[in-house]
């Protein structure tokens, strides 16, 4: 598994995320035991103390809760709690970016919103 | 705790000073990378730490002593860089049989893995070895010692790419078994970022800055754009360097407190800010003159 090290994105941050595809994915289910720090760092090639970061993180969020002296597991409400923050976070970004590139190209709202409908149903073509 | 303490600590040869009223410590088990260009005073600060040299001014503790002919500290520590010799008469296993004597903590599985693995032969002589295979064989020696505080100064010199990293690899996976605090001098922080928690920043014998290495990743960003626009929008920030691309370009790295409305109002030039890796912002503000080499060149 690779991290970008050129991106803007703090390690401690992309680890986070990797965690959330992780339970949004199912590989960590609702009240079990994620990766701890060490095995982090192990895997992703980190200083153990960056990965802590990405773990703590997820627990102030509510994504993740300790047992102590056992480890971080993943809280019920994880998958909500990681969905509702990417929409109004990640998602919402996009589409900020896109309507900025959009004014620049002077292309209308009805032609954007038109390009979004042909491409969600590129999308839905291409898995069904 | 913290096990190195630095305030005001100068060191001058004759009316040079290398090291100017430094202040900073350093955590207990942390792998910090202290980055600087070349004279910067980096060995120098890391000899002062090791207790080898007297420093001037200031005050310096290291494991709460001051280093310069501390027992504890000499008993604690370990300096690895390209200028360790061994005895002449001694081939390469001998020398790790008496490093395992002389130091308390000493993995002999792992000095021995890691010697088989790097295909050293127990017959050579230090003396003989490549330069590359001398910082090789002298890293084995920093890693299988396990001291408290663990020093390597510019480990790397002469390592090809593929050494390089199982070496950075090596000291990540047995830091994860046996934490210490570990101070590494390198000019590669690209190469290194990853393992380190903290970066101590040296320039011109002076700390530019001491961060962790995620604030490092975010304190600033990249603009490029038109000259008189950009100069403009900048004049209320904290500009950290500035390069006049020609042809009316103006590069510029800020620090990233950027106002959302600030910001908002960038994008809308369309000037796309771009990330400022911590290698490359070390490289800035690092910078001996605003213009860089090409200044050397430029016509009077």
């Amino acid at each position: 598994m690779n991290l970008d090290i050129n991106s803007t994105k703090p390690i401690y941050i992309q680890i986070a995320e990797w965690i959330e595809n992780e339970i949004l994915v199912g590989h960590f289910k609702t009240e079990e035991k994620v990766f701890s720090q060490y095995k982090l760092a192990e895997v992703f090639n980190i200083n153990p103390a960056t990965a802590a970061k990405g773990l703590n993180l997820l627990s102030d969020e509510g994504i993740l809760y300790t047992k102590r002296g056992l480890g971080k597991f993943v809280t019920a409400d994880a998958k909500h709690i990681i969905q509702q923050k990417r929409k109004n976070g990640t998602l919402k970004g996009l589409i900020l970016d896109s309507v900025r590139e959009a004014k620049r190209l002077k292309v209308s709202e009805q032609e954007l919103m038109e390009m979004i409908t042909k491409a969600h149903k590129e999308i839905e073509g291409d898995e069904a | 705790m913290n096990i190195v303490q630095c305030n005001a600590v100068s060191k001058s040869y004759g009316n040079v000073a290398a090291l100017d009223e430094v202040t900073f410590s350093i955590k207990q088990d942390t792998i910090t990378g202290i980055i600087g260009r070349n004279g910067a005073g980096k060995t120098t600060l890391l000899k002062l730490i090791a207790g080898y040299w007297k420093h001037s001014k200031g005050d310096i503790h290291v494991f709460s002593e001051n280093p310069f002919n501390s027992l504890t500290v000499s008993a604690n520590m370990i300096y690895i860089d390209d200028q360790m010799t061994f005895p002449d008469a001694m081939p390469l296993h001998s020398i790790l049989t008496e490093a395992a004597r002389f130091y308390p903590n000493w993995d002999a599985k792992l000095a021995k893995r890691l010697f088989d693995y790097f295909s050293f032969h127990p017959n050579q002589f230090h003396d003989h070895l490549s330069k590359g295979k001398k910082s090789t064989f002298n890293t084995i020696i920093g890693l299988a010692s396990r001291c408290a505080l663990t020093i390597f100064d510019e480990p790397t010199t002469g390592m090809d790419e593929a050494v390089r990293n199982d070496f950075y690899r090596a000291l990540l996976r047995d830091y994860i078994v046996a934490p210490r605090t570990i101070l590494i001098s390198s000019h590669h922080l690209n190469e290194i970022e990853h393992l380190l928690e903290d970066v101590l920043l040296i320039d011109r014998g002076r700390v530019k800055l001491h961060l962790s290495i995620d604030a490092l990743q975010q304190y600033a960003i990249g603009v490029t754009g038109n000259q008189a626009v950009l100069s403009q929008w900048a004049n209320d920030q904290e500009i950290l360097f500035s390069k006049d691309d020609g042809e009316n370009s103006l590069f510029l790295v800020v620090r990233n407190n950027v106002s959302k409305e600030k910001m908002d109002q960038l994008l809308g030039l369309g000037i796309k800010p771009t990330s400022i890796s911590p290698a490359e912002l070390c490289l800035y503000m690092t910078q001996l003159k605003k213009g860089g080499i090409d200044d050397v060149f430029r016509d009077a």
